[in-house]
C-alpha cells in the first residue's frame, strides 16, 4: 500500500493530511465548549486596561514573564492562588508565556502597587538591585492608543458576546463619549504617581503608555 | 530512466533562496547573540532606543531565524532537490519558473515587512505567530505559491515514485498550512468597530485555555514541520548524495515517516503541563512525547547506518562530519524533549533556561548544521565552482561545535539550578530564595551563552564568506561532481 | 569500550557532575522526589544520547554496508531493503504498547488530579511544620522572618529594610518627618486599630513641625506641648496605649500585623495588603525580624 501511495502523490498527500489532522480533532475540540466559561464575577477589561495590555503585547513582556501559576506550593507561596481556566475567559490572546526570566505576573496586582511599578518601570535596578529587566522609560512619553483599545472592546462585545455595557457601540460618537470615562480612570492611577510629565499629560487629556500599563498590571489579581 | 546528463536543471530560484538563507542567517544570529548578551549585560538594552530592548528583539530573533533563515534554507534545498529526485527541470515549464520566482520575491518582500512590523511593535504576542493579520495574509499567499510550484513540479515528474525527501517536503507544506491557518485566526478590530483605531490590530478568535491549546498545537508542530520534517528531507538527500552510499533501510524510512506524522501532532500539550488544560490532555501530551523518541531516532539511526563502514569519509570530508553531528544533535534534542515532557521533570524544566537550551541543541546542532551542509553540497553544482576553502570549513566545524556545546551545557546547568531554586524551601518551610536571587545566580551562565553566540556567529560568517568566495572566485569545474563535493 | 565511547561518556559524566555540583552549592535538597526524577532524567538524556549515537558511529569504523538494493534510484541514490534494527524495532513496539496501555488503563485507573496532588502537598507541609512553628523561640522566629522578608518584602523595602531611599518605609528608624507630617495633615483610617480612624489636622503649622521632628527623632528629649493632642490616643509615651493606636516608638507585632494584613497608603507610596498570603506565624516572624532592623 505504501509503495502505491508513493507513486500517487495526490493520495499520498491526502493520507498525510488525514494522519496529521486526526490528533487535533480529538485532542483540541473537546475542550472548546468548556474552557471558555468565565469564573463567577469576572469582569471584562476596561478600555484603559486593554490599552495597557496592548503595551504589554507591543513591548512583548511575555518574553520574560509568565501569567500562569502552577499548582505547586512553591508557586502559590510566591505568587498566590494557582490559576484557574475561567480566569482567562476574556484573554484574547492568552498570555501565559513560556519563559520566566522574570517572575510570574498573573496576580502581581495583589502585591505590587502603582508607585512601585512607576519606580520599577522607570529603572528596575533602583528597586531591585541586580535586576536584568530593561528600563522602559519610553512608556512615560509614548501616548497609549486608547482608540484601538476601545475598538477591541467593541469587537469582542459584538463578535464574542463579551459582556460590555450598552454604551459600547461601533460608532465615533460612542467612542468620543467614552473617552471621559477612560480619562477619569487614568486620573485615579496618576493620583498615586509622582512623575510630573505623566501627570501633566493626563491632565491635558493624553494618556501615556505607563498609565495604561499600570492599570493593566494592577488588574492582574 | 533517462540519464542525468540529458537534463539541465535550472537553479535560479534555489540560488535566490540561498542568498536569503545567508542573509537572514546572519541577521537572525546577530540578534540572537545580542539578546544573549543583554541577559548577561543589561546595559546593552539601550543601543537602539525602544526598538532595542530584549523583549522587542526576542521575537525578531525567533522569527528571523525560523521564517527567514530556516525557511529560506528549506526553499533553497527544495528547489534544488526536488528537480533532481523528480527528474524534471524547472526550465521545462514557464509556469513553474514563474511560480518559483513569484514565490521568492513575495517571500523576500514579505519577510522584510514582517520583520519591520515586529520591530515597530505590531505583534499578536503569540509565540511563533506574532505577525499581525495583514502579514499573515501575505504569508498564506507565499505558502500557497510554494505549494503550487511543488505540486506542478510533481505533476510533470519523470520519476514515478516519490523519493523520501519529497515525502517530507510535502508533509512540511501540508502541516504548516493547516496549523498556521487555525492558529492565526483573528478578527481585525478596525473592521468590526466601524473604523475605529489602528487597522493593524486584531483579537484572537480563541480565548484563554482554548487559545493556549491552539497556540501550542501550532507551536509544537512548528517544531515538527519547520525544524524537523524538512530538515529530515535534507539529510535523506544530502547525506547519501555526498557520501555515495545507499540508504540503509527503506523499511526504517517508512516506519519513521508515518510514525512521525501520526505521533507528532498528539504531543503539543507538553507545552501546557500543569496549566489549566485538563489533566487527560496533558497526560496524552506526555505519553506521546515519549513514544515520539522512536520515529525521531529512526531517521537519525537510518542516517548513521547509511555511513556504516565509511569512517574514512567521516574523517576526511567536513560535510559528512557536519551531517553526522547533526544527526546526533537531532538525537539529543529528541530525547531531551520527551524527558522534559515527563510531568515531574517539566515541573522543574518549564519556564527555565533548560528549555532554550533544548531548543538550541536542535536548531544550532541540527537545523543550522544541516542547512549549511546542504548549501555547501549544492554550491559546486549550482555555480559549477569548487568550494573555496576546506580549511575554513574545518575550522568552522570545530568552532561551531564548541559553541553548541557551550550553549547547551550552560543553559542545562542554569535551567536545572534555577528550576530547583524556585522550589527550594528552608528548614522552616518558607521559600529559600527571592526571585532576584535566582536571576543573579545565572549571570556566569548567561555570559557563557553570550560567548557561545559570538563563536557560533563567527562560524556562520565563515560559512557565508566561504560560500560567497565559492561563487565569485572558486575554481571552475568542468563537470558536475558525482558524489563528494570538491573543495580547495 | 573504545576510545570514542569513553570520551563520550566522560563528557556526559562531567556535565552531570557539574550540574550536581552547582545545584548542591545552592543547598538544594536532591532527595525531593521532583528534584530527584529531574536529575535522573538529565542523566538519562546525557548517557543514552552519547551511548546510542556512539554505538552507531562506531559501526562506521567496524562494520561494512551491504544488503539487497531496491529497484529505484533517485538522482543516483539507492536504498537497501535491510530489516529494521532490532533494538529500535522492539523499543518502538514497546513504547506504542505502553502508550496504549497507559491511556486506556494505566492513567484512568490512577485518576490523577493535579489539584488533588496540590492539596495533598499543602496538607503534608502543614503537618510537617505545624509543631515546629508553634514552639518556635525568639531566635527561630527572627531567622524565619528574615527569609520571608527577603522573598516577600525586599522588593519594596530593600534587602536591608532601608526602604530603598524613600521608595518604601525605612525600618532602620521608626518614621520619617515627611511621613508623620503627612498623617497629621491627612489623618488615617486603614490599619484597623481598635481606636479606628485618626482625624486629620490634629496639629498644624509650627506645632506639627515640632511634633514631627520629635516623633521622627525617636521621641527623645523634651516633648513639644502640642504633642498633647496626640497623647490622647497614642499615649504620652507614644506607645499606643496597649495596642489601641499605633505604637510610635518601635515596630511592634500589632503594627506589623496590621500593616501586613491591611496594607498602607502614606506619604511614600502604597503598600499592598498581604491579607491571605501570610499565616499568623509568618507575621509573628516578620515582626520579630523587623524589630531587629532598628539601626
Ligand atoms: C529581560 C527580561 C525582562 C523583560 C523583557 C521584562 N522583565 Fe519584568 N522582570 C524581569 C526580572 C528579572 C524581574 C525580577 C527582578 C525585578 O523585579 O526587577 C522582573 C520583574 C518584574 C515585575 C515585578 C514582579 C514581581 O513580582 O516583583 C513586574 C511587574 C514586571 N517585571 C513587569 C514587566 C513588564 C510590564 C515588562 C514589559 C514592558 C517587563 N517586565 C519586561 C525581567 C524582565
Ligand atoms: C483619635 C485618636 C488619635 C489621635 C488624636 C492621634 N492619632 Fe495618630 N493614629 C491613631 C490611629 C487609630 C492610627 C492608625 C490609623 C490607621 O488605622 O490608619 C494612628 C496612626 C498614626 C501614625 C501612623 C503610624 C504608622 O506606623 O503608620 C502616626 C505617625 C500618628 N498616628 C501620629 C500621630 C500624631 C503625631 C498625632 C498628634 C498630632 C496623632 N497621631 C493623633 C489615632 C490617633
Ligand atoms: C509593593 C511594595 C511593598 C511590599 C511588597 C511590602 N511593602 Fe511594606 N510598605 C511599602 C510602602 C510604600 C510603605 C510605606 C507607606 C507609607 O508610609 O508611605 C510600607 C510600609 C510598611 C510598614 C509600615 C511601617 C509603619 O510604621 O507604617 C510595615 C510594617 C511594612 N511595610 C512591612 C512590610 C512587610 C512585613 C512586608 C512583606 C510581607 C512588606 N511590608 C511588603 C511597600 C511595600
Ligand atoms: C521528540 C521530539 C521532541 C519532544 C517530545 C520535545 C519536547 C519539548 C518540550 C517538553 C518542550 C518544553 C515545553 C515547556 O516546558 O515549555 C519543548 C520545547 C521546545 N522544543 Fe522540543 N521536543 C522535541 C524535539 C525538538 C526539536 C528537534 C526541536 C528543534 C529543532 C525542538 C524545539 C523546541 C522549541 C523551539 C521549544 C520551545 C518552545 C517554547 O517557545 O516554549 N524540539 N520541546
Ligand atoms: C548565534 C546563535 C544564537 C544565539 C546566541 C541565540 C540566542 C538566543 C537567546 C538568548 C534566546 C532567548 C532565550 C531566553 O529568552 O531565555 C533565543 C531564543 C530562541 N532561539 Fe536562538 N540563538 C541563536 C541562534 C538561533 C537559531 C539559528 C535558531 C533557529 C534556527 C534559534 C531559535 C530560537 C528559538 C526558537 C528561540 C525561542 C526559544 C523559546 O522560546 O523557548 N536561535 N535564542
Ligand atoms: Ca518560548
Ligand atoms: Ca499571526
Ligand atoms: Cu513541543
Amino acid at each position: 500500500m505504501f509503495h502505491w501511495l508513493e507513486k500517487n502523490p495526490f493520495f499520498f498527500s491526502v493520507g498525510v493530511f488525514i494522519v496529521i489532522a486526526f490528533a487535533g480533532l480529538i485532542e483540541i475540540l473537546p475542550n472548546f465548549a468548556e474552557a471558555s466559561r468565565p469564573v463567577v464575577g469576572l469582569k471584562p477589561y476596561t478600555v484603559l486596561e486593554l490599552a495597557g495590555k496592548e503595551v504589554y503585547k507591543k513591548d512583548n513582556c511575555i518574553a520574560c514573564h509568565s501569567q500562569l501559576i502552577r499548582p505547586f506550593k512553591s508557586e502559590t507561596d510566591r505568587y498566590g492562588q494557582y490559576s484557574l481556566s475561567g480566569e482567562y475567559a476574556y484573554d484574547r490572546p492568552f498570555l501565559w508565556g513560556s519563559k520566566r526570566t522574570g517572575p510570574d505576573l498573573h496576580r502581581v496586582g495583589n502585591y505590587r502597587t502603582t508607585d512601585w511599578h512607576e519606580n520599577h518601570m522607570w529603572e528596575p535596578t533602583d528597586v531591585v538591585p541586580g535586576s536584568i529587566m530593561p528600563a522602559y522609560k519610553h512608556h512615560f512619553t509614548n501616548i497609549a492608543d486608547i482608540e484601538t483599545a476601545y475598538a477591541e472592546a467593541v469587537t469582542v462585545k459584538n463578535v464574542f458576546a463579551t459582556p460590555y455595557g450598552d454604551e459600547f457601540q461601533a460608532t465615533k460618537e460612542a467612542w468620543e463619549a467614552h473617552k471621559a470615562v477612560v480619562l477619569a480612570e487614568a486620573k485615579t492611577i496618576t493620583a498615586d504617581m509622582k512623575n510630573k510629565d505623566v501627570k501633566e499629560a493626563v491632565a491635558a487629556g493624553k494618556i501615556p503608555e505607563i498609565v495604561a500599563l499600570i492599570a493593566y498590571l494592577n488588574r492582574l489579581k | 530512466m533517462q540519464s542525468n546528463a540529458a537534463l539541465e536543471y535550472d537553479y535560479t530560484v534555489a540560488k535566490l533562496f540561498t542568498f536569503t538563507t545567508i542573509l537572514f542567517g546572519i541577521l537572525g544570529m546577530i540578534i540572537g547573540t545580542l539578546i544573549a548578551a543583554q541577559l548577561a549585560f543589561p546595559e546593552l538594552n539601550y543601543l537602539l532606543g525602544e526598538y532595542g530592548t530584549f523583549s522587542r528583539l526576542r521575537p525578531v530573533h525567533t522569527t528571523v531565524v525560523i521564517y527567514g533563515f530556516t525557511l529560506s534554507g528549506v526553499f533553497a534545498t527544495f528547489y534544488y532537490v526536488s528537480q533532481r529526485v523528480l527528474k524534471v527541470s524547472m526550465a521545462e515549464s514557464k509556469f513553474i519558473m514563474f511560480m518559483g520566482k513569484f514565490h521568492f520575491w513575495l517571500y523576500f518582500v514579505g519577510a522584510l515587512l514582517a520583520t519591520i512590523s515586529l520591530l515597530l511593535g505590531y505583534s499578536q504576542s503569540k509565540e511563533y505567530a506574532q505577525y499581525e493579520w495583514p502579514i499573515d495574509i501575505v504569508i498564506v499567499i507565499i505558502w500557497v505559491s510554494w505549494g503550487v510550484a511543488m505540486f506542478a513540479l510533481i505533476g510533470i515528474r519523470r520519476e514515478k515514485a516519490l523519493y523520501i525527501s519529497m515525502w517530507y517536503y510535502i508533509a512540511c507544506f501540508l502541516g504548516v498550512a493547516m496549523l498556521y491557518l487555525f492558529n492565526n485566526m483573528a478578527v481585525p478590530t478596525y473592521f468590526a468597530s466601524g473604523g475605529l483605531g489602528s487597522i493593524m490590530h486584531s483579537v484572537s478568535m480563541y480565548s484563554g485555555t482554548n487559545d493556549a491549546l491552539v497556540q501550542w498545537w501550532w507551536g509544537h508542530n512548528a517544531v515538527a514541520f519547520v525544524f524537523t520534517v524538512p530538515i529530515v528531507a535534507m539529510i535523506y538527500y544530502f547525506l547519501p548524495k555526498e557520501s555515495g552510499q545507499a540508504i540503509y533501510s527503506y523499511k526504517l524510512s517508512l516506519l519513521s515517516f508515518w510514525g512521525l506524522m501520526f505521533i507528532y501532532l498528539w504531543a503539543g500539550s507538553h507545552h501546557l503541563l500543569w496549566s489549566t488544560v485538563p489533566d487527560w490532555m496533558q497526560t496524552m501530551g506526555s505519553v506521546f512525547s515519549v513514544v515520539l523518541i522512536l520515529p525521531s531516532w529512526g531517521s537519525a539511526i537510518n542516517m548513521l547506518l547509511t555511513m556504516k563502514g565509511e569512517w574514512n569519509q567521516l574523517t576526511e570530508n567536513p560535510l559528512i562530519k557536519f551531517m553526522v553531528l547533526a544527526s546526533t544533535f537531532y538525537m539529543l534534542s529528541t530525547l531531551e524533549g520527551p524527558i522534559q515532557a515527563i510531568k515531574s521533570v517539566n515541573a522543574i524544566a518549564h519556564f527555565t533556561d533548560w528549555i532554550p537550551g533544548h531548543v538550541h541543541d536542535g536548531v544550532l546542532g541540527w537545523v543550522v548544521f544541516m542547512i549549511m551542509a546542504g548549501l555547501f553540497h549544492m554550491a559546486p553544482r549550482m555555480f559549477k565552482k569548487e568550494i573555496y576553502s576546506k580549511n575554513l570549513l574545518e575550522a568552522q566545524f570545530w568552532l561551531q561545535t564548541t559553541a553548541v556545546v557551550l550553549y547547551f551545557t550552560s543553559m542545562w546547568i542554569a535551567g536545572i539550578t534555577q528550576g530547583m531554586m524556585w522550589r527550594a524551601v528552608d528548614e522552616y518551610g518558607n521559600l529559600m530564595y527571592s526571585f532576584i536571587d535566582t536571576v543573579t545566580v545565572l549571570h556566569p551562565y548567561y555570559a557563557i551563552r553570550a560567548l557561545s553566540g559570538v563563536l557560533y556567529l563567527t562560524g556562520f560568517l565563515m560559512f557565508a564568506y566561504n560560500m560567497i568566495k565559492t561563487m565569485t572566485s572558486g575554481r571552475e569545474l568542468s563537470e558536475e561532481p558525482q558524489f563528494r563535493s570538491p573543495m580547495a | 569500550m573504545n576510545a570514542l565511547m569513553i570520551k563520550g561518556l566522560l563528557f556526559a559524566a562531567i556535565l552531570i557532575g557539574a550540574t550536581i555540583y552547582v545545584v548542591d552549592s545552592m543547598n538544594i535538597d536532591l532527595s525531593d522526589p521532583i528534584n530527584m526524577i529531574t536529575m535522573i532524567g538529565a542523566i538519562a538524556i546525557a548517557v543514552l544520547t552519547v551511548g546510542v549515537s556512539i554505538k552507531y558511529i562506531n559501526q562506521m569504523k567496524s562494520d561494512t554496508a551491504g544488503g539487497e538494493l531496491c529497484e529505484d534510484k533517485w538522482d543516483g541514490i539507492g536504498e537497501y531493503k535491510n530489516e529494521l534494527p532490532g533494538g529500535w524495532a522492539y523499543s518502538w513496539l514497546g513504547t506504542v504498547i505502553w502508550a496504549f496501555w497507559y491511556m486506556i488503563s494505566g492513567y484512568p485507573v490512577n485518576a490523577f488530579s493535579q489539584i488533588g496532588q496540590y492539596n495533598d502537598e499543602v496538607k503534608a507541609y502543614n503537618v510537617k511544620f505545624e509543631e515546629m512553628h508553634n514552639s518556635a523561640d525568639a531566635s527561630t522566629l527572627k531567622e524565619m522572618g528574615e527569609s520571608i522578608f527577603l522573598v516577600q518584602c525586599a522588593p519594596c523595602h530593600g534587602s536591608t529594610g532601608d526602604g530603598l531611599s524613600g521608595k518604601a518605609h525605612d525600618f532602620t528608624s521608626r518614621m520619617s518627618k515627611i511621613q508623620i507630617l503627612d498623617v497629621i495633615a491627612k489623618g488615617s483610617n486603614q490599619l484597623g486599630y481598635p481606636m479606628g480612624a485618626m482625624p486629620k489636622d490634629m496639629a498644624t503649622g509650627a506645632d506639627a513641625e515640632a511634633i514631627a521632628i520629635y516623633v521622627a527623632g525617636g521621641m527623645k528629649g523634651e516633648q513639644p506641648a502640642a504633642f498633647a493632642a496626640c497623647a490622647s490616643c497614642h499615649g504620652a509615651d507614644g506607645k499606643g496605649m496597649s495596642g489601641m493606636a499605633p505604637n510610635l516608638t518601635v515596630f511592634d507585632e500589632t503594627l506589623v500585623g496590621n500593616v501586613v494584613k491591611n496594607g498602607k497608603k502614606g506619604a511614600l507610596g502604597k503598600m499592598p495588603a498581604f491579607n491571605d498570603r501570610m499565616t499568623p506565624v509568618q507575621i509573628k516572624a516578620l515582626a520579630a525580624y523587623i524589630a531587629t532592623l532598628k539601626g
